[in-house]
């Protein structure tokens, strides 16, 4: 039973999809609980995976292979390894609570509902997938019902619906809308989003196809290619084929993480999806791009990552400080979380970019962390806007007195997005720090600095909403009182808390992924697993002497984080 | 030259799809005109009989690897003509089965237009089996001369006239330049046949006159700038003639592409290969740019079928087994999605009498199910996984990055990102606009049945495409020992196209 479970994770959601065709749409309650239980068996099969999954073992580990086509060297090889259970457990929570957050939608319920999880399985799919064909096949998958979601289910800007022709009509029939940019309307944000992503996906596919080609060995799967494909010092166009292959991989999906410059889809998608799209487009999608440098471009090419990954140093600075200052000055709640998503991933980056097995762990969990903070505050501004329509945060205030459950639980979401102690962003903030100190001071300064902006953005929106004068046309709003409406915000601050204070099953899980492959890029071992070696073997790999080698002890998290043993000092 | 008239019945086996075909044709007219009270869609469903009982045939052939020539090689039966010749025919099946309610709209001649479809079905099949330069022409002319007819059958329309005469003259045209070249390359030549052409010199007379063939052939496949008739014609002819127009031909065309290129050319490739990289770069840009601006529906899925050529042209520009490989599998998932496209658009057309794109809008509240079937056959077209189209995309562009072409590959990424975008505008009117007139839309039995074969391969192809690539593969060996070009032959970045 046990080893399927990646079956079950990826394929309930699908079925259930599928069973929703032929249920009726005068059934909602039939609807909602079929997506409902099929979320529930994605959800305890991830659960079960995460928690049996071993880290002392190590490695891709639930290996599920099928040859799908023989000539193109295409199987489906389904795997997780350390890097991959922790998003594909955040991946089922965030489907699970996106259900219920949307559970009143009335608008074609069914056609929502198969999207969403056809959505929510495609981004599983990604973080399992060990062949580059089906990793692109699921990425580019989840991309598409994202048109939808937002298309038909989103809502306006504010300042779209306030615009007029001069016909006085609404500019929504034009096939020109595409150019409206000051408008941001639903059908402007869904197809930008479409091809923004599917534009940087197939820059992304070129990458791929390169290196299908130039490995020559027939293969699209990833573990043979990390082992054989040689595609080192191949000169092409004055520079050399790893690193062209390196751009287009890390450009391509960098778009969808997103980095500062290519971010400009994800606010205005943001603000326009509604909740529950929200949540997993801010939680899971935009890590399939993190996840996806780190599954290709760091795995098939560690040697070209560690030459060139510092463009990664210098962009995220951007990302944190731009988004940061965006969503300080911006006045649509899903504006400034938006905004703050992109920003935090800024964080990412950074923990990514310093290649050390304290800082791409902590950019690991940071990915988790950050998917149970930002789905709480979306679902909570979801809430808000079903109570007031509205998500403009001047004209809103005092909605504490009339939902104090959600404003609860939004100081708490608040403070998971600030990384609070006690939060598992806190654990995930102080690795990526510490991680990253060493290699670039300056970044990290600027990362703290982030981290002082967040907190003012976020506070602000919460004195924005919750506190304060309010006007009497919300005294209609009401609180969150019903289960279904409170099961999934209690879902994420659980975890979200539950990680932060026993983050250690977590942390052993994503550092047995994120050792072997930083080892491989730095060539530099960790003491820990130095130790476990024969104390005859000497290594020899360490090429970047003057680069100080941090100390990691699995099993003890205060040290690690706080003091680390340095080997400098 | 003599020709080998003598056959035994063993060699007519050989054509016996062709025969029954041509009897159950003989048939049909024969009922149609002694039987003038019988419902003329009684006539559509015997063709269809004849049509399933030809397929079977040739399914039967392809089991049993029934193979062969005839003619002094005129005419060949290989895994890959009868690939082409199913292809066609299961074509003709669905075509005429979304017919059938759009018969109703022609004044006269109810019962002939089974007659017709069927014939141009007859003649494409040849086209498939042909192997020499006499019967491509004859083949060629056999199969459009049914089409001329079709395309102006609405009698008192005005842009259905408009479409035949515009698709006559350009045909006959294009009929004179496959003359002329096939007068060229049998005089510096002296041989008919393509597999004996091979090792010719490369003069320029020859050069010359497989470019004219080649500009006949684009303006069958609907080629950039061979196109100008298609978008004009696909708009003004019947709906189910645009549908087979848009399909059978362009398979059958392809058919005689590949005997040209990968037997006769072959050994030409460097020279060729600009020639297909250029025109396959034209193809897909242009129409898919142009397409943006279209605001009928028939016009768009012209032009992207202008486009899905050019991705065609890709595999051919490989110029390897792989490549032809792709084309197959390509043609496949074509089918499969146009003709359900299509069948959206007749049944659509059939209920509110448009086929302005405007006038789709709430498709999703009046038909959930025509509009979910249009936004899966639209995402084919585009290439989304997991839909057939992406597979078949995805062939091309491994077939083409083995062989280094870059430019063509970059060239066809980009325009999947510009295709993306008009079929998106189709489906943001079903889904996202508010229907003007919230009446459901109904659609009949055989029509349903198109749309259900049309959703049925286009899924199966994309999610468990093996038994189709295996299917396209063994169809065709033959060009198995093409050989493999060396590096010198291919620069890592060709000078200008590749």
């Amino acid at each position: 039973m046990g080893e399927y479970a990646l079956l079950y994770i990826l394929f309930a959601p699908f079925a259930g999809a599928l069973a929703l065709i032929f249920v009726s749409n005068r059934q909602p309650m039939l609807v909602r609980g079929i997506a409902a239980g099929a979320a529930f068996v994605s959800l305890i099969a991830s659960l079960y995976l995460f928690y049996a999954y071993d880290p002392v073992r190590g490695g891709f580990q639930f290996i599920q292979r099928f040859e799908w086509s023989r000539q193109l060297g295409i199987s489906l090889y389904l795997g997780v390894d350390g890097i991959g259970t922790p998003l594909v457990l955040a991946s089922s929570i965030l489907l699970f609570a996106g259900i219920f957050v949307s559970w009143h939608i009335k608008d074609r319920t069914k056609e929502f509902y198969i999207w969403l999880l056809i959505l929510a399985a495609a981004t599983i799919g990604v973080f399992m997938s060990l062949n580059l064909f089906f990793l692109y096949f699921f990425y580019e998958m989840s991309v598409i019902p994202m048109y939808l979601l937002l298309g038909v289910w989103g809502s306006h800007t504010k300042k779209y619906l306030e615009m007029r022709d001069p016909e006085g009509l609404k500019q929504r029939d034009s096939v020109g809308f595409i150019l409206n940019f000051a408008s941001n309307s639903k059908e402007y944000a869904a197809m930008k989003l479409v091809l923004f992503l599917s534009a940087f996906a197939v820059v992304a596919l070129m990458g791929i196809l390169l290196i299908y080609k130039y490995s020559g060995l027939n293969t699209f799967d990833i573990l043979v290619l990390r082992e054989q494909a040689k595609l080192m010092n191949i000169p092409v166009l004055g520079t050399t084929l790893d690193k062209i292959i390196w751009m287009l991989i890390f450009f391509g999906f960098a778009s969808i993480a997103p980095l500062w410059p290519l971010h400009s889809w994800s606010p205005v998608g943001h603000a326009a999806a509604p909740a529950a799209t929200s949540m997993l487009h801010a939680g899971v999608l935009m890590k399939l791009g993190h996840f996806s440098i780190i599954r290709v471009a760091f795995e098939i090419l560690p040697e070209t990552t560690r030459e060139l990954m510092p463009i990664a140093a210098v962009l995220c600075m951007f990302s944190i400080i731009y988004g940061g200052f965006v969503a300080f000055y911006a006045k649509d709640t899903k504006y400034v979380i938006g905004y703050s998503s992109s920003s935090h991933m800024g964080y990412v980056f950074l923990g990514m970019a310093a290649l050390d097995y304290i800082s791409l762990s902590g950019a690991v969990i940071y990915m988790f962390a950050h998917a149970m903070a930002t789905g709480m505050l979306f679902a909570m501004a979801g809430w808000v806007y079903d109570q007031t329509h509205s998500r403009d945060i001047p004209s809103l205030g005092g909605l504490s007195n009339k939902m104090p459950f959600i404003a609860a639980c939004f100081v708490v979401a608040c403070m998971a997005s600030v990384g609070m102690p006690g939060t598992v962003n806190f654990i995930a903030e102080i690795m990526i720090i510490v991680g990253a100190w060493n290699k670039y001071p300056f970044q990290v300064i600027v990362a703290v600095l982030g981290i002082v902006l967040t907190m003012a953005y976020l506070f602000k929106m919460m004195r924005g909403l919750f506190y304060g004068p309010m006007d009497q046309k919300y005294s209609h709003a009401h609180d969150a009182v019903s289960a279904v409406d409170r099961l999934p915000l209690l879902i994420m601050i659980s975890v979200s808390v539950g990680f932060g204070i026993f983050p250690m099953h977590l942390y052993n899980v994503v550092r047995a992924g994120v050792d072997p492959l930083v080892a491989k890029i730095t060539q530099v071992v960790p003491v820990a697993s130095q130790e476990r070696e024969t104390s005859g073997v000497k290594r020899e790999a360490r090429v970047d002497s003057s680069r100080p080698n941090l100390v990691a002890l699995p099993g003890d998290v205060s040290r690690l984080t706080l003091d680390a043993p340095r080997s400098d000092q | 030259m003599n020709f080998e008239l003598t056959m035994s019945f063993a060699d007519l086996l050989l054509l016996l799809p062709e025969i029954l075909l041509t009897c159950w044709l003989c048939v049909v007219l024969i009922v149609d005109f002694a039987f003038p009270s019988l419902p003329k869609e009684q006539l559509a469903y015997l063709s269809v009989v004849g049509l399933v009982a030809t397929l079977g045939c040739l399914a039967w052939f392809d089991l049993t690897h029934v193979s062969g020539a005839l003619f002094g090689n005129m005419f060949v039966l290989d895994r890959m003509a009868l690939f082409f010749k199913m292809f066609i025919v299961g074509a003709t099946i669905l075509v005429i089965l979304v017919s059938i309610e759009y018969v109703n709209r022609f004044a006269f001649f109810r019962g002939e237009y089974y007659f017709l479809v069927v014939m141009s079905a007859l003649g494409m099949m040849f086209m498939a089996s042909a192997n020499d330069l006499l019967s491509v022409f004859v083949t060629l002319e056999f199969s459009t001369f049914g089409f001329y007819v079709l395309v102006a059958y609405l009698r008192d329309d005005l842009a259905s006239n408009e479409a035949g005469l515009k698709f006559f003259i350009l045909g006959v045209f294009a009929a004179g330049l496959l003359a002329y070249g096939i007068s060229l390359v049998y005089g510096e030549t002296g041989k008919l046949v393509f597999s004996d052409m091979a090792p010719a010199p490369a003069t320029p007379g020859l050069m010359i006159g497989f470019l004219l063939i080649f500009a006949a052939l684009g303006f069958k496949i609907g080629a950039v700038p061979f196109h100008s008739w298609i978008p004009d014609t696909y708009h003004g002819a019947p709906t189910p003639v645009t549908a087979f127009l848009s399909i059978a031909p362009k398979g059958a065309a392809f058919a005689i592409l590949l005997r040209i290129f990968f037997v006769a050319l072959a050994a030409f490739k460097p020279m060729w290969i600009f020639l297909l990289v250029g025109v396959s770069i034209l193809s897909m840009t242009y129409a898919n740019i142009v397409a943006i601006a279209q605001r009928n529906i028939k016009r768009l899925l012209a032009y992207s079928g202008i486009a899905q050529i050019g991705n065609v042209l890709i595999g051919l520009a490989a110029g390897t087994k792989m490549g032809s490989d792709a084309i197959l599998f390509y043609l496949l998932a074509y089918l499969f999605a146009n003709i359900g496209a299509f069948a959206v658009v007749i049944a659509v057309s059939h209920a509110i009498g448009s086929d302005e794109i405007e006038d789709y809008s709430g498709l999703n509240r009046r038909s959930p199910f025509l509009a979910f079937a249009m936004l899966l056959f639209l995402l084919s077209l585009a290439g989304v996984p997991p839909l057939a189209g992406f597979i078949g995309k995805l062939y091309i562009f491994v077939a083409a990055i083995k062989e280094g072409l870059y430019t063509l590959i970059t060239v066809g990424l980009i325009n999947i990102i510009i295709s993306l975008y008009y079929y998106l505008i189709v489906v943001k009117k079903m889904y996202i606009n508010e229907p003007i007139d919230p009446s459901p839309v109904s659609i009949s039995g055989p029509m349903k049945a198109v749309v259900y074969v049309g959703l049925a391969g286009t899924l199966l192809i994309g999610i468990y495409p093996q038994p189709f690539i295996d299917w396209v593969v063994a169809a065709t060996m033959m060009f198995s020992n093409l050989a493999a070009p060396t590096a010198a032959v291919i620069p890592l970045i060709p000078p200008f196209g590749g």
